[in-house]
Formats: structure tokens, sequence, C-alpha cells
């Protein structure tokens, strides 16, 4: 059966709410104006009208359908101007688009999740998504760095996910502060105090790429398989709908066929790290 | 496969008829070669039979270089294209891959390919840069198209190729069966010869399964010795008939505008924070090449260089990438 929705137009969505991440990130709360779901992983594209858009995961639970947030980092053109949006602005969502992580796979096993940077906004969609089905999962450990501790957002999420039975949550920080009395290093570092049962788990690593291609490496030192790595890849998706080529990575569209892959299916694809 | 035939001037006058119900676009001889313009009846003359190809390539008609993508789709006239030679119809196949897929089908692409009836054109002559032969393409089309239309001194002489087409040339009391044996084997004799001049003229050219593996394996040398005289203007890609990346625009009241974009621009591949992984001029360069020989047919097992030959006269820095597959050709020293 084909579909006859048009693909390129958008839907409105209310900007309800801001929140201040920190003097970088905020986090944007939208009503769209009909029904819409999406999968944690998968992606949209977020425009503001007569602008620009641009592709985020939102960082609120799949399971919420009658609003969802995207926390975006001002570091361009386009996000410039969403940092100066109030609540009751419109904005447009495309989507959701791609493939996201597939949590049934997950069942069963412990789920170590490496993050950096800003990779934390997917992460915290994965792990409302995690806890949801937290009675099928063995553990779910979270393994964060972040440049410096005001770098990190969602704070209280930490000391909240250490609340929860089956979670465990760790930080580290490239550079601490005056304030800062937990871990320093780069985030694998943080690897080495955790315990896992290598072979019934499951591995999400997910931030900067430089982060990802050495958060890989050390995961495949530990003893992981390249079957058993998800990675979220990221480049400029700009349609969303495997055509307009912007975000080709080899043959993938990573629009399309990721951004969720799985490592052995990539491994072999030049420049996955750039 | 069913050959009719109807008297020029006869013909010319169908398409005059036809112009009343269908907007028509044939390849016509003008002072510069061969290229499409919309049919009138004062140019109904002109439109030209048995050549090579038009100068612009036939995905035009179904990606406008500029569109607004949040309007109405809906076609509101029937189209009819006279004169596409068969690498571009071929080249339809990658277009349809993309723009036609399950999952999201493009509503102003497909309206064009179903109100389009698709009249090719053979060709008894060859370009220069032509070597669609080099890449398993016959310089005729037996499918994908609609129609194919050939001229034989005074007559026109129709190739059924499709059941569209068969069911509009019914329409034609005029057109009938042809069964003149001369006729047919005139048709044949041009294209055997055609093809042997395209065989001949592209000797020691890879063809289209040694193209991946050159590319896959040619140094960095070899991207940075051809991208020298790059200087990223895009017109390979524009005018290539395969190339179909685009970019989205913004305009007020959340209306896109969709425009034609190409991978050797600079910041094709920039993310926010700006990384750009093709920001280095030979990968860049490299990237086209990639993808035309070795991902597109991975990925869609349908090739995505029909052997037109229009980047090679596009280019202004006279870069010749049948150059580059004959220096890299397996067995040459």
């Amino acid at each position: 059966m084909i579909n006859t929705k048009n693909i390129y137009k958008p839907l409105r969505a209310k900007l309800t709410e801001v929140i201040d991440e920190s003097p970088l990130i905020k986090t944007f709360v939208l009503v769209p104006e009909q029904e819409f779901s999406f999968g944690t992983g998968q992606f949209i594209e977020l425009s503001v009208d007569g602008i620009g858009e641009a592709p985020f995961t939102p960082s609120s639970s799949p399971q919420i359908t009658d609003k969802l947030e995207v926390t975006v980092m001002r570091t361009g053109y386009v996000t410039e101007i969403m940092h100066a949006l109030k609540p009751g602005a419109f904005m447009g969502i495309r989507g959701p688009y791609g493939r996201g992580y597939p949590v049934e796979v997950f069942y069963g096993k412990e789920v170590l999740i490496l993050g950096g940077g800003c990779g934390l906004a997917p992460i915290r969609s994965l792990l409302y998504a995690l806890e949801h089905i937290k009675d099928n999962l063995e553990k779910v450990i979270l393994c964060y760095g972040s440049k410096t501790p005001t770098d990190c957002i969602y704070k209280p999420l930490f000391s909240r996910l250490n609340s929860i039975e089956k979670f465990e949550a760790y930080r580290t920080v490239d550079r601490s502060d005056d304030e800062w009395d937990g871990s320093v290093g780069v985030v694998t570092t943080l690897l080495n105090r955790i315990k896992i049962d290598l072979k019934n788990s499951i591995a999400v690593v997910c931030g900067p790429p430089i982060m990802m291609k050495f958060g890989t490496i050390r995961l495949l030192e530990m003893g992981y398989n390249d079957d058993q790595i998800y990675l979220s890849m990221e480049k400029n998706m700009s349609c969303g709908l495997g055509k307009c080529g912007h975000c080709m990575m080899g043959e993938f569209f990573v629009c399309k066929d990721g951004p969720v892959f799985r490592y052995d299916e990539i491994k072999n694809t030049p420049d996955i790290w750039k | 496969m069913q050959y009719l035939s109807i008297n020029k001037e006869e013909w010319d006058k169908t398409i005059e008829q036809l112009l009343l119900s269908y907007t028509i676009f044939a390849a016509e001889d003008n002072e510069f070669g061969i290229d499409y313009e919309i049919v009138i009846p004062a140019n109904i003359n002109r439109i030209s039979y048995n050549r090579a190809k038009p100068a612009t390539s036939l995905k035009t008609f179904f990606l406008p270089v500029k569109e607004n993508v949040t309007t109405d789709p809906s076609v509101k006239k029937q189209r009819i294209i006279i004169g596409a030679p068969n690498c571009d119809i071929h080249g339809l196949r990658i277009l349809d891959e993309i723009y036609l897929d399950k999952d999201f089908n493009d509503l102003f692409y497909r309206e064009r390919r179903e109100n389009t009836i698709l009249i090719s054109i053979d060709c008894f002559e060859k370009q220069p840069h032509c070597h669609c032969t080099s890449y398993g393409i016959k310089p005729w089309a037996s499918d994908d198209a609609d129609l194919a239309a050939i001229m034989v001194d005074n007559l026109i002489i129709l190739r059924v190729i499709s059941p569209r087409g068969e069911n509009f040339i019914q329409q034609f009391s005029l057109v009938k069966p042809l069964n003149d044996e001369k006729v047919i084997s005139v048709i044949e004799k041009a294209h055997n010869t055609t093809e042997s001049l395209l065989l001949e003229t592209n000797k020691g050219l890879p063809d289209y399964k040694a193209t991946g593996t050159i590319v896959k394996e040619a140094g960095r040398e070899i991207w940075k010795k051809y991208s020298a005289k790059c200087v990223s203007c895009g017109a390979c890609a524009t005018i290539c008939p395969t190339c179909t990346c685009f970019l989205l625009i913004d305009k007020e009241g959340f209306e896109k505008i969709k425009q034609l974009d190409a991978c050797q621009y600079p910041g094709f591949q920039r993310v926010a924070g700006g990384e750009d992984s093709l920001f280095v001029l030979p990968e860049r360069f490299r990237n086209r090449y990639m993808c035309k020989y070795v991902w597109k047919p991975e990925k869609f097992g349908s090739i995505a260089c029909t052997g037109c030959g229009r980047c090679i006269e596009a280019c202004i820095g006279k870069i010749n990438k049948n150059e580059l597959f004959i220096e890299l050709a397996p067995g040459r020293s």
C-alpha cells in the first residue's frame, strides 16, 4: 500500500516550556497538534518557521505520547534562533525517522550504556524506555563523561537512576572544578569499576565521534563482540527520508538505515568515526 | 518487439492534436545542438529523431532544480516527453528506487512519473563522450519507456515498449502495424552500426563492474591528481541523470523548498559544530565516484552511471572520468 502522506510537510507543535539545562543547552517541551509517537533512538527534524530545521533525537520517554522533549545545544544558525524562542511559539516536526534502539533485543540482558557530552539527550530517552521494561532486564549501567562538571545536564537524573532497582549510574569529567569530588578522566576509565556479565550483555555507545571511536575500541578490548555493540551515528541528516544524500556513510543512509547501527553492520564502512 | 508506422506529416499533425490535451516536451535541434523544448505547433518540425542525447538529462522533468514540496503535488495536465535516449531511460531506475521507495514515497515525483508518457528515441549516432555500451546499456530502449520513435525516410516508426504505450498509440487510427521487413532491417542495421561504433571508440574503458573495484582500490594520489582542476562547481552532479541529492530550504508557514544539491559543493556533509567529513577536495571528489560506482550499486543493485558522458562535457576543468578509469584499468601497466 502506497503512503499518500506528503513526506516533506512538517507537523506543527506548540512550544509549552523551555528548560535551561546549561548556558548552551535548553530542553524544549513540545505539544504536537496531531498524535505523534516515536521509538527511543529515532530522531525528528525540528524546524523554526521560515528559518531552518535540524535533526534531534527526543530526550523524553517514548511512552509519553501527548508531548515530547527535545534537548538542543546552541551550536549553529538554527539552534541559535531556537534558543531565543519563548513558550507559545510554534515549531515544526517531521518524523520520527530511522531505526532506533531495538529494546526488544535487550530483554534478559545486562545493558551497558556508554555516553558522552550531548549524547546524554538520546540516552535519557533510552533510560526511560529501559525503566519501563526493567522487569525484563538483568541490569542497566550508565557510564557518562562530560568535559567539565557544568557541561553535564540532567544532574538529578543520576541520583534518580541510582535509586532505581537494577540501575547504576557513574559520572566522570575530563577537567574537574573546585566543587567536583567525583571521577576525573575520559569516560572509558569508568569501565574499570563496573561488574558486568559480558556474555549476557549488550553495550550502547552514544556521544561525540571521538568518544564513540575510543569507547568502541575499549568495549572490544573488554571482550564484547561486534554484534553486542550498538552505536548511535551522527551525520548531517537533512531530509530524514533516505533521499537527499547528506548523511550518506558508505552505502548507508544514516537517517534511514540508522541512526542506530550494530557495530558489525558498519565496521567495514570507511570514515565512520569522522 | 512490435513495430508500428505512420507517415511523418501525419505524425506531426497527431502531435499537434495531442497538444490540446497534453503538455509535450521534445528533444529539438537548435543552434547549440539538441535539447528539450516545450512543443508548440510552430516547432513540431524541429523535433529530432535518431540523434544522440539532448544536452539536458531526463531527470529534470521529474526532479526540478527547485520546487515547493509543501504544495499540492497533483499534475494538472498529463505530459509526453519525446526524445529521451536509452541511457536516460535507464537512469530513471535509480531515481525510482530512491523516490518511490515503499517507506517514503515522494508524491511529487510519483505524480510526474505516473502522468508522463515516455517516447524514447533510438540513437543512430554517438556524441564524443557517449559510452553507454561500456556499462551494458544499448543505444536504443527495449524496456522502461512506453514507446520509441524512429524516423526512416518519410515514416515515423514506433516501437511498442510498455502496455501503457500500446494503449496510448491505439487511439490513433493512422498508426498501422509495420510489416515492411526492409524498414525493420534498416533499423536493426543502424542499431548494430551505432553499437559497434560505441564499442570501438570506447575500447579499453573498463565495464561497470570493474569501475567499482577500480574506485575502491584507487589510492589518494589518483584523487589528488584528478581533483586538481576541480573548482567544486557541481556541474557534473547537476547534469548527471542519476545524481539526485537535494537540500530542503525553509520558508515561512512551514513550507519547504526542495533544491537540487551536489556532494561536490563544500559543506555538503557539514554538521552542527563545523565537522565536515568531505571538507578536503580530493575526498569530496572521490565521494562522487564512490557513490556512483560502489555505494549506489551495492545498495540498490542498480547502476548509477549510465555512460551518457554529460559530466565530461559539462566540466569546466576538463576532467574526464573515463581517462581516470582507463589509467587504472586492470592489466594496464
